[in-house]
């Protein structure tokens, strides 16, 4: 363990530990371009330059190992000068056209010019003119004239993708950043080299002009599109609806998580999100002719059938709860999926199975899975999913049969999954056809009584994704007027059916999750924090972490 | 057809240890069979290597003598660089355009030449020159103008009505010229009946790898190509305990302006090089060498790897070395055009297949060089002075130089003296003795008005300053460096401002881009040194440019910046006057005083 001292402040790290990360570590942020964690180093931006006592030149903190007492000034005048500079060069053949750049307000450029440059502009000659504007693929935008020739793109393609979709052609001030002509840039993770640019070179075209970025507001959650889990900020505008046709999310950005997803999201997480602000439920529709249906209505009457279904009418010859069928969803919080188990099964006795037959998606090795649900593994540790549960294609075919008094369906859509003449026939086949859900399906038109339901990223809640870590959604924004979030439907209807459940929202619920299912044993929204936690699973179901 | 090349891409796919090595010799290969490399080549030669045809395109776009499309049937490079603008390169590229009715860039519309304006080839000893396909001719002034624009428009291989260059050449020695009267090159048997191949076996049979390693070090023997680094010290950095293979890489890639040394060696001595390799290869332990030659340099490699095979078949190379039991296979790998590719990282990468981008230190070449193994690079002329050192004596060697350098030096002495051409001297000559008496004096009695020493890169001297003796430590002391013993001089008729904008564009040309500095502030420095020779100069523009090459000073991951700001710093100081006075009037400040 080197000792060495950073701006006068000392420390030890480990052998083999740079500067840059060192200096992290005490919370000195030492300006970077070039250098990101999750690539090579490449050394070529030069604006980490430090002084290091006893070397007679600028030393760059990227690719500097620390030794024993070595003295590191990443402020001294020595430094600074040599950080001006450095912007200075960057800066001559930018063409600083800030006011019409996508990147302006969260560019490095920017930034570091205020934070560590601020000198008077003396380049007074002709700028190299290269390629702007040019769509690299379905998702990204190139102007070759911002960029700054860091390569991070180019390695991301080399050694993250390993597609060598990039290069950096010609030489000197000539050089350019492209694509063979001919190549497009549209891989499975190709919007990740937006990100990690850190000038406005590559912009996301999905976001070209649509709104500053200092409108956007952020929150932590994460993507909903496989059972990986990535961590994501939501990127969302609430107050100019007029910026983005009314929708609310306006993009989504890759959330660094060391034990997920690390800095990286797939391109269909990231643009699979548009359903959160399109064809959405937002009104609860009772049997057909019911013109005032109402949540209210709406759970009266099921809270009723409910009961005369397990109880019978005034108490006798109900079915004991085995004429009641739940298809739940892995797309449901951990918290929602055990309200169901609580009511449903623990309750009323029903049969309930979040076990679908769909048809595994695109999966690599890298973050894309085959199982497009984000919590599997999450209704499986609840007994819902997985090989041990029961089936629903058992529950609709029990339906059909005319063995079910009501059948509640969240989310899927059955026509897709078990077919569409098998399905029609269901509305005549059980006295009460729920539905609820986030957008319109054919399912939905076909249920006695629809409930508009709370996107994912509209509740708290948590996912246990396919390795078996626990991790937080959180709310980014309310749900439509008139949907509510499924949690909050379930306790009403719990209330109604006057269970003792005296939880109030999602952390409570999770508490009661916690004490009654082994694997969340301990835990809690504070122990999960912002990066997740393991489930304690002495032994995970079987082929439940697989793809 | 591309797919006619396939037998022989395997073949040079051999030769290398990694398929990706193979980029330039593939390029090359599909450039002599058609003409050009087109994308159908790049995909080809991608597949070839296994890597993506981005990278293919990287390379063909960084190395300046591929061609991306059909070109003429014969190309005409001329240079206007510094040493052949000093000679008139302007003059002489005018006159080439005029007869063939096209600017550089061009192919004449029947498609016999395509007219190219390079940066210094290395053949300042003729200056002005150019080079026609694989021939370099010079100096080209007033009738050789008219010849050459009637060769470039003849038929390749038909008769050349240039006459071939004649410069002076030292052979006087005593170590490295000593073979050089012959222009068509000195041979196995006449090499061996020199001397030659006697300090190989005295290596190779009696003495252990320390032994020649202590005895180059005694030599005082210092890298020529440029950095002077103690060549024994450097062979001793090689690690002991190592079960990788270790290479020898030997760099031919001669590019500073005014230096045209290394190419003699090969062309009239190459088997001093090879003996050199064989020593220096047995030293460190290798048994695998490169020599990476620059791309222009045709003649060089073909008469390097003629004299390779000629030390094959006398059992100097491949296995069991005169029943030694030590092994050493040479590979020449031909460059492309990149003056970069001359610093010593650089050509590693350049020879692993990738543009050739200086690599960050630590990790240095002889922990982690070729291919990720223990490397030493070697100079020509620095390897070409191991035999002599064996063969007669550290002590010998280390008497001809001074108490810090041994030996001596092939001086390449161009610009505006009497008679440019190579001398072998002590590096303990001084400047004087060299422009004075080796090159007989100035040109047409003028008088000196600045010396470049080392190569373009080092800092200008004023007539006052040639006192100096040539060995590193002293030109370091003087305030420029000993460099390459390319030694550029100027006569009082001379334009500090132009010479300055010519290093500048230089510069500007052959940054290879990577380090912001470097790409940015060779740029700008010539861009501002274009408008001021535009006669749209201000004053304030002579401190912006110290100010821009302080800047780039050691600030870089190799000395490229460095070098290019020492010119701008070392003509400005020494010449502030003469840029002022040029901003001023908006003339050129003939017959002015050196400060």
């Amino acid at each position: 363990m080197p000792r060495l001292s950073i701006d006068g402040r000392e420390m030890s790290v480990p052998e083999g530990t740079t500067v840059i990360r060192a200096a992290e570590e005490l919370g000195i942020y030492i300006p970077r371009y070039c250098y990101h964690p999750g690539l090579s180093i490449a050394g070529n931006c030069r604006i980490c330059l430090v002084e290091v006592e006893k070397a007679n030149k600028l030393q760059i903190a990227c690719n500097m190992v620390v030794a024993e007492g070595m003295v590191v000034h990443t402020r001294s005048d020595k430094a600074e000068e040599g950080r001006r500079a450095v912007l200075e060069f960057l800066l001559a053949n930018h063409p600083l056209d800030c006011p019409v750049c996508d990147q302006s307000g969260e560019c490095d450029l920017q930034d570091f010019y205020m934070n560590f440059g601020l000198y008077n502009p003396r380049f007074r000659e002709h700028k190299v003119k290269k390629q702007k504007a040019v769509a690299l693929g379905p998702h990204v935008m190139l102007d070759q004239e911002r960029c700054i020739l860091c390569s991070r793109c180019v390695r991301f393609t080399d050694e993250i993708t390993k597609t060598g979709e990039f290069g950096i052609f010609k030489r000197g001030d000539r050089a350019e950043l492209g694509l063979y002509p001919g190549v497009m840039l549209d891989n499975p993770y190709s919007a990740n080299v937006v990100d990690i640019c850190p000038v406005g070179a590559l912009t996301e075209r999905d976001f070209r002009f649509k709104a500053r970025v200092w409108y956007l507001s952020s929150a932590p959650s994460l993507c909903n599109g496989c059972s990986q889990g990535c961590n994501i900020d939501v990127h969302y505008m609430l107050d100019r609806p007029h910026l983005n046709d009314g929708a609310r999310l306006v993009r989504v950005k890759p959330r660094y998580n060391p034990n997920v997803n690390e800095w990286w999201l797939c391109d269909a997480g990231r643009y699979g999100l548009g359903w959160v602000d399109q064809g959405r439920l937002d009104k609860v529709r009772g049997p057909s002719g019911d013109a005032d249906a109402s949540w209210d209505r709406a759970l009266t009457a099921i809270a009723a059938a409910l009961k005369r279904s397990s109880e019978g009418e005034d108490g006798a010859g109900g079915g004991g709860g085995t004429r009641i069928g739940v298809i739940a969803s892995a797309k449901l919080t951990n918290e929602e999926l055990f309200l169901i188990r609580e009511i449903f099964q623990g309750a009323l006795g029903a049969r309930i199975s979040a076990s679908v037959p769909e048809k595994p998606g695109s999966n690599d090795d890298f973050l894309i899975k085959a199982d497009k649900n984000p919590n599997t593994m999450g209704a499986t540790l609840l007994g819902l999913a997985g090989p041990d549960a029961p089936d629903a294609a058992h529950l609709v075919d029990e339906a059909l049969a005319g063995n079910l008094d009501v059948l509640w369906v969240l989310g899927h859509d059955l026509l897709e999954l078990f077919g569409e003449g098998k399905v029609r026939e269901l509305p005549e086949k059980v006295g009460l056809f729920v539905f609820s859900g986030t957008n319109e399906n054919p399912t939905a038109a076909l249920a006695h009584w629809v409930l508009p339901g709370a996107a994912y990223l509209e509740k708290d809640g948590t996912f246990v994704n396919c390795h078996g870590r626990v991790q937080r959604i959180g709310r980014a924004f309310p749900p439509p007027a008139g949907s509510r979030e499924d949690w909050r439907v379930l306790l009403e209807l719990a209330r109604r059916l006057g269970l003792a459940l005296d939880w109030a929202e999602p952390r409570e619920i999770f508490q009661g999750l916690a004490e009654a299912v082994a694997p969340f044993a301990g835990l809690s929204y504070e122990t999960i924090g912002a990066q997740g936690a393991e489930v304690v699973a002495p032994e995970l179901p079987a082929g439940a972490a697989a793809s | 057809m591309l797919s006619d090349l396939e037998d022989k891409a395997r073949e040079v796919l051999l030769r290398y240890e990694y398929p990706k090595a193979a980029m330039l010799p593939l390029l090359w290969l599909v450039q002599e069979n058609q003409g050009c490399v087109s994308p159908e080549a790049e995909a080809w030669v991608g597949r070839q290597l296994g890597v993506s045809i981005a990278q293919v395109r990287e390379a063909v776009s960084f190395y300046h003598m591929f061609h991306t499309r059909p070109a003429g049937r014969r190309e005409l490079r001329v240079c206007t660089s510094l040493p052949c603008r000093l000679r008139g390169a302007d003059e002489l590229l005018e006159g080439i355009k005029q007869r063939l009715q096209i600017g550089p860039g061009e192919t004449t519309p029947g498609g016999e030449v395509t007219l190219t304006e390079v940066e210094c080839l290395c053949a300042c000893e003729m200056a002005p020159m150019a080079q026609l396909d694989e021939r370099f001719v010079g100096p080209l002034e007033s009738e050789a103008v008219a010849s050459i624009t009637q060769d470039a428009l003849s038929e390749p291989g038909s008769p050349e009505s240039t006459p071939e260059p004649d410069p002076f050449i030292s052979s006087d020695g005593p170590v490295l010229s000593t073979r050089f009267q012959d222009p068509d090159g000195t041979w196995f048997e006449a090499y061996v009946a020199n001397g030659g191949y006697v300090a190989a076996k005295k290596a190779l049979t009696s003495m252990t790898p320390a032994q020649v390693i202590d005895e180059v070090s005694r030599a005082k023997l210092r890298g020529l190509g440029g950095a002077g680094f103690p060549t024994g010290k450097k062979w001793s950095f090689i690690p002991k305990e190592t079960t990788k293979p270790k290479y020898l890489v030997v760099n031919a890639d001669e590019g500073e302006p005014g230096t045209f040394k290394d190419r003699y060696i090969m062309e009239r001595d190459p088997h001093a090089l090879l003996e050199g390799m064989i020593i220096s290869a047995y030293a460190i332990g290798s048994h695998k060498a490169y020599v990476y030659v620059r791309g222009e340099y045709f003649e060089s490699a073909r008469r390097l790897q003629r004299a390779i095979g000629e030390a094959h078949s006398r059992g100097w190379l491949g296995k069991d070395i005169q029943g030694t039991g030590f092994d050493l296979e040479v590979v020449i790998h031909s460059g492309a055009g990149a003056y970069i590719c001359g610093e010593e990282t650089a050509l590693l990468t350049s020879l692993e297949g990738g543009k050739g981008f200086p690599r960050l230190k630590p990790p240095f070449p002889a922990v982690s060089g070729l291919f990720g193994c223990p490397t030493i690079v070697n100079n020509v002329e620095t390897l070409a002075c191991v035999p002599f050192i064996l063969r007669e004596g550290a002590g010998r060697f280390a008497g001809l130089g001074t108490d810090t350098q041994g030996g001596t030096r092939l001086f390449c002495v161009c610009g505006h003296v009497a008679r440019p051409g190579v001398y072998e001297a002590s590096v303990g000559v001084t400047l004087r003795e060299l422009i004075e008496g080796y090159a007989l004096g100035m040109r047409d009695g003028n008088r000196l008005k600045a010396v470049i020493p080392g190569g373009i890169s080092a800092k200008i001297l004023t007539a006052s300053e040639i006192d100096v003796t040539m060995d590193f430590d002293s030109l370091m002391a003087a305030g420029s460096m000993a460099g390459s013993g390319g030694v550029i001089v100027m006569d009082e008729t001379t334009c500090i401002i132009d010479a300055l904008e010519s290093a500048a564009r230089f510069f500007a040309d052959e940054s290879c881009g990577q380090c912001s500095p470097c790409r940015e502030g060779t740029g700008w420095v010539h861009r501002i040194m274009r408008r001021i020779t535009e006669g749209r100069g201000q004053l304030k523009d002579v401190d912006e440019l110290l100010a821009v090459a302080d800047d780039m000073e050691g600030k870089t991951i190799c000395v490229f910046a460095d070098a290019a700001a020492w010119p701008v710093q070392s003509y400005i100081t020494k010449f502030r006057d003469e840029f002022e006075e040029y901003i001023r009037t908006g003339r050129k400040a003939r017959h002015t005083e050196a400060a």
